[in-house]
């Protein structure tokens, strides 16, 4: 057998499938390792917060009010809700129900938009009607706009990301067997989810 | 073949997978996703930013020639010391060993094809000559003048070169991000059967301590420097105090990744010594765990003290102590290897060929380093020297009588592996010597320059420290001149040097069982492994490798065409 003839094809077989089998655990974990860095990122300016919180002027800053408790929390319901609709969007797939994947998948995606529009409100609201700003208010509009921009920046992919998966599944791009996609598209759901869980607590409830 | 045979060896997956060799110039050496190409285009690209930052240096020597200076204007001598250490840190240094060595080097050891994402490899090496670029013209709008670590409020006010400088530096972060996740992937899950952990070549612990750093630390860094960007570029307040920021919270979070980037600078030079020493000794390494496992302490313990660089900013004292006793405690492991080396040339059947002078050289030269860096370690010393010439004598003897010194050892002991051919001797041994003398004479007499009281970041001096800087400067002239030859060497060898054959140094680690340079694939058939590489009154400790130095072909996974 000559060397030139190695090559893909789709007549692999099982050879195939165990190939496909490695590449999804190699995929998987260089994920995962993605996440823990993505972590390392969120962790460094929530630690540059606390540090900069702590540094003596007392919280909030004089001049500026708390943050609205009562609206972050009905947003954040938005949000935990979408991790929950994600998380039986996964199962279901598993489980082999297309139509209700699809339809936790679309409820997904409007809870994840439903959660932006929620914070483009509450920005608007602080800039106009309190005058903070991301540059002009101290310490306390940096690390606000900073870490929060940052969660939303990563829920804007992710909606967008849920969207794209939401064609594809529609297209027939994945199987039974093959679906790292809708995988990856889970765990960064949650992750994002996890990190909401963080800034809320050190943003509105401390 | 038969379709039995085939079946024995394979039952498919990566292993028995061997994508289309790459067609034309274009996707073999530019675009490649071949680990041994991207790990050449590294060293290439890392070896052209030495020569720039090289010359950087030799500005500094010369105009340190005067007590009152002169070469040039003290304004210029601030961006020449800061783009100088910032580029040997950032485009020499960490991309030689990790994305050069390494990508080169450890898939061969472990025996596998390529590195688990190849596409994310060429992704990674493409991102580094753009940021080098963006790094080096920051020079016309004005380069960063506060020095490689850019503390502020001085970064504050710098010119626009200083925003370049913060954007370039986030990209190579983002390349070495990528890098780690692709290495720690590629050594947990792409390791040949039988390879266990505590069957790796030593060069691949170095990397597998070396990688998780890349990938964590580094991302801490980029935090850092997008916050500098934004508030330069923005006016987003973290660091000016004027507006509620704060310095020192720069200096946590710069140091928090620059501290245990000191390890991701030596822990694969460790690996690469760990090769060299056992290879020209003729002998078994000595301590093998211990070395394996003493550089995974290195790195986690390297989390924990970066407070050390920051004993004169204000720092607490009850936060003091343990910031030095953790860091005193980080001399026990690397003790460890410097005895484990020392006892690996006991008695042994020594061959001073150049990677060998290079490697015995690193121990002698590292451990001054690390010696001295237990001193600045020492909270009333540190206070008494910060700032001064020790310092800057401290960490060129772990950077360059150590980092450099091992890259040199690894080009000597792997040029062959890249390009079939080996470099000459008798210029390897020129090389090294005018290499190590002059850097002794550049770096020695630092130590009592900054003892005595010489400020490091100026460019002008007190008059009585004339002497002693003229003598460093003609040293570094002579060092210069080493490296010179170097690069000849290689140009020179490359066309015309001896041929190697697979196995020049009758290495025992996988990569030299196969031809040199190796095929695009590496391994006809995926080797078994039944021990460790290192002892050499036995035979190897790998099956399946008949076929590699035949013209066979490769052997195929099962079902296929
Ligand atoms: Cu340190």
């Amino acid at each position: 057998m000559a060397v030139a003839s190695i090559a893909h094809g789709s007549a692999h077989g099982d050879g195939a499938d165990q190939l496909y089998v490695e590449t999804r655990e190699l995929r998987l974990q260089g994920f995962l390792l993605f996440l823990v860095s993505d972590c390392v990122l969120f962790s460094s300016f929530i630690f540059a917060y606390l540090y900069l919180r702590n540094s003596g002027q007392g919280w909030p800053p004089p001049g500026i009010k708390r943050l609205d408790v009562a609206f972050a929390a009905w947003n954040s319901v938005l949000l935990f809700g979408s991790g929950a609709t994600m998380h039986y969007a996964l199962e279901n797939w598993k489980h082999g129900n297309f139509m209700k994947y699809m339809w936790m998948l679309i409820f997904t995606i409007i809870l994840g938009a439903g959660f932006l529009g929620g914070q483009a409100y509450e920005y608007t609201h602080l800039i106009v009607a309190e005058h903070v700003s991301w540059w002009g208010s101290g310490i306390f509009g940096a690390s606000f706009f900073t870490l929060t921009g940052m969660h939303g920046f990563h829920v804007f992919v992710g909606v967008c990301y849920l969207t794209v998966l939401l064609l594809q599944s529609a297209a027939g791009v994945y199987t039974g067997q093959k679906y790292f996609g809708i995988t990856a598209g889970t765990l960064y759901w949650h992750f994002v989810d996890v990190i909401w869980v963080v800034l809320f607590s050190i943003f509105y409830l401390i | 073949m038969s379709i039995e045979s085939a079946q024995m060896t394979h039952a498919g997956g990566i292993a028995g997978h061997i994508h289309p060799e790459p067609q034309g110039f274009v996707r073999r050496y530019v675009f490649s996703i071949d680990h041994k190409i991207i790990g050449i285009q590294y060293i290439i690209t890392a070896f052209v930013f030495f020569m720039l930052s090289g010359l950087l240096a030799e500005t500094i020597r010369t105009q340190l020639l005067n007590a009152n200076g002169g070469f040039v204007s003290p304004e210029t001598y601030n961006e020449v010391y800061s783009v100088h250490g910032s580029a040997m840190v950032w485009l020499v240094v960490i991309p030689l060993l990790t994305g050069g060595f390494g990508n080169l080097i450890f898939p061969l050891q472990i025996g596998a094809r390529d590195v688990a994402f190849p596409w994310l490899n060429m992704l990674s090496f493409w991102i580094f000559p753009v940021a080098g670029l963006m790094l080096f013209s920051s020079f016309l709008m004005g380069a960063p003048t506060a020095g490689w670590t850019e503390y502020p409020p001085v970064s504050l006010q710098g010119s626009a070169g200083t925003s370049m400088w913060a954007a370039a530096i986030f990209l190579v972060g983002v390349s070495s991000t990528l890098t780690g996740i692709n290495f720690v992937v590629t050594l947990v899950k792409m390791r040949a059967p039988g390879m266990t952990f505590t069957r790796m070549p030593l060069f691949c612990w170095g990397q597998f301590a070396t990688a998780p750093l890349l990938m964590i630390a580094t991302t801490a860094l980029a935090a850092a420097l997008a916050a500098l960007f934004m508030e330069r570029v923005f006016g987003v307040p973290f660091y000016d105090p004027t507006k509620g920021g704060s310095p020192v919270l720069w200096q946590h979070m710069f140091w928090f990744y620059s501290h245990p980037a000191v390890y991701i600078m030596i822990l694969p030079a460790f690996g690469i010594i760990s090769e060299v020493l056992p290879t020209f000794a003729r002998k078994p390494i000595f301590g093998y765990k211990l070395i394996a496992f003493s550089s995974m302490a290195i790195a986690l313990a390297g989390f924990m003290v970066w407070a050390h660089h920051m004993f004169t900013s204000g720092l607490a004292p009850y936060l003091q102590l343990p910031f030095m006793i953790l860091t005193f405690a980080i001399g026990i492991p690397t003790g460890i290897k410097i005895f484990s080396w020392t006892a690996t040339l006991w008695g042994g059947k020594i061959h001073l060929t150049s990677a060998m002078l290079f490697a015995i050289g690193f121990i002698a030269l590292f451990t001054c380093g690390g010696i001295t860096g237990i001193f600045l370690a020492a909270v009333p010393y540190d206070l008494d020297v910060h700032g001064t010439y020790f310092v800057v004598a401290h960490f060129h003897y772990v950077l360059v009588g150590g980092s450099l010194m091992g890259v040199f050892a690894g080009m000597y002991y792997w040029f062959p592996k890249m390009s079939g051919r080996l470099l000459n001797e008798t210029l390897g041994k020129i090389h090294f010597w005018l290499f190590f003398i002059g850097f002794n004479g550049t770096f020695l007499p630092m130590h009592w320059l900054g003892i005595e009281g010489m400020p490091r970041w100026v460019a002008t001096y007190d008059p009585q420290f004339e002497f002693w800087n003229r003598f460093a400067s003609v040293s570094s002239y002579v060092m210069g001149i080493g490296i010179l030859v170097f690069f000849v060497n290689v140009l020179w060898s490359i066309r015309a040097g001896k041929k190697s054959g697979p196995n020049p140094w009758n290495g025992r680690t996988l990569e030299w069982m196969i031809p040199s340079p190796p095929h695009y694939y590496n391994f006809k058939n995926i080797p078994t492994v039944y021990g460790l590489p290192y002892d050499f009154s036995h035979p190897l400790p790998y099956t399946g490798l008949e076929e590699e130095l035949t013209d066979a072909p490769p052997a195929l996974a099962a079902g296929a065409h």
